[in-house]
């Protein structure tokens, strides 16, 4: 019995290996803080031309983030055609839902939403530890008690939420001039959703 | 003083390029622009959209063309910033984003169905139904300004508001559609060309 609880105990612990080790990242000294440039400018608005993959169902739309103050941001999604489907308020630590179409206010969905946006407008990053990847600097980070990896500070390329070792959700950014991604994906790996998000302004 | 009395001009001035109309002149509009919109068998205009938001500096402004055939096909494509084109057709939405094609089937949705509608009847110009709407009419210099509010509460919390300017001939210059927080979206025609021969296949999803 107490053989069998060991080996569950090692199997455990195997397959909840962290994601640096899995990924076989070099452990480095290097704790700077980190910045997302992405959503950071006061005086630009920021639009994008969306597509949702949501289990096999394609969504269009428009995508604007704007960053009113110092840790405040809106968040609006829009159909083509102008109509406002969601708008999310993020004040320092207050999350607020504006509005939302009642059809997709389901308190899942909002949090998934809520925890992807979240991330692409927080700037100032606490490292937590610091990693080196193909050359690349791979910072790991804290938020919402979920552990984040992000790759590139120069520009920002990649950031990876990974539980259990695994990567769960990946954002990519890429096309980036002036400190601003013209192309994002937003790619889930425990549920079915996708996002694409290509500038438009 | 001087200043002041340049604003109080300028504040009698302001509000004299929006009167209300009397009820004569607003019935009179009313005829105008239903007789016109009966006449209206097909449109095929430019158009330039205007999204604002308030927390926004500048509007998104996205253009395209809209093409209209009696009694009820629809089509928005999107050309500029984006390519996109929605068509609304036999109780069905298509789109076609970028090259990707999908449908929406309206005819069990009641909001749809309705938003449908209006979409028609707004473009022509026709929404004149006091039991739908509180309708309020305007003067603008060299146009007419109708406001129509939803009397429908799941309709109102969509849109609180359609603006529709009519140039001198009833005819749909301007479609505003305000929601409940003052956000709103503004389309604007030009080059409307109307009654001229549109082919089905324009409609084709």
């Amino acid at each position: 019995m107490i053989r069998f609880l060991s080996l569950s105990l090692v199997l455990l612990f195997v397959s909840c290996a962290s994601y640096p080790e899995k990924q076989q990242f070099q452990s480095i000294n290097d704790q700077a803080d980190f910045h997302n440039v992405y959503f950071s400018n006061v005086e630009k608005d920021y639009v994008y031309k969306a597509s949702i993959e949501v289990y096999d169902k394609v969504f269009g739309g428009i995508f604007i983030v704007k960053k009113i103050d110092d840790l405040h941001h809106r968040v609006v999604f829009t159909t083509e055609m102008g109509n406002k489907i969601l708008d999310f308020s993020f004040d320092k630590e207050a999350f607020k839902v504006n509005s939302i179409l009642e059809a997709l206010d389901k308190k899942i969905l909002i949090n998934v939403l809520k925890k992807d946006f979240k991330v692409l407008i927080t700037e100032n990053l606490k490292l937590k530890a610091a990693f080196k990847s193909d050359k690349q600097t791979v910072g790991q980070t804290v938020i919402d008690s979920d552990d984040y990896f992000y790759f590139g500070t120069n520009p920002l390329n990649k950031i990876v939420k990974s539980k259990c070792g695994k990567a769960q959700v990946v954002f990519t950014f890429s096309e980036i001039s002036n400190n601003i991604a013209h192309n994002i994906n937003i790619q889930h790996f425990n549920i079915k959703f996708k996002m694409g998000l290509k500038s438009i302004n | 003083m001087r200043n002041l009395v340049f604003l109080i001009f300028f504040i009698v001035f302001a509000t004299q390029g929006q009167t209300k109309m009397t009820t004569e002149e607003a019935s009179a509009l009313k005829l105008k622009a239903q007789a016109f919109a009966k006449d209206t068998e097909s449109i095929f205009s430019d158009f330039t959209q205007y999204k604002h938001l308030d927390f926004l500096d500048n509007d998104i402004k996205s253009t395209g063309k809209l093409a209209f055939k009696a009694p009820d096909l629809v089509k928005w494509a999107y050309e500029t910033p984006f390519s996109y084109a929605i068509i609304f057709r036999d109780n069905k939405i298509f789109i076609n984003d970028e090259g990707r094609k999908s449908d929406i089937d309206i005819g069990r949705n009641k909001m749809f169905k309705q938003l449908n509608n209006l979409i028609v009847s707004s473009v022509k110009g026709d929404m004149f139904d006091d039991e739908k709407f509180v309708i309020d009419y305007y003067k603008l210099e060299n146009a007419s300004l109708v406001h129509f509010k939803p009397k429908d509460e799941k309709l109102a919390k969509f849109i609180k508001a359609f603006h529709i300017t009519f140039n001198e001939a009833a005819d749909v210059v301007e479609v505003k559609m305000i929601e409940s927080s003052q956000d709103y979206t503004k389309i604007v025609f030009t080059n409307k060309v109307l009654n001229q021969p549109i082919d089905d296949t324009v409609f084709k999803p």
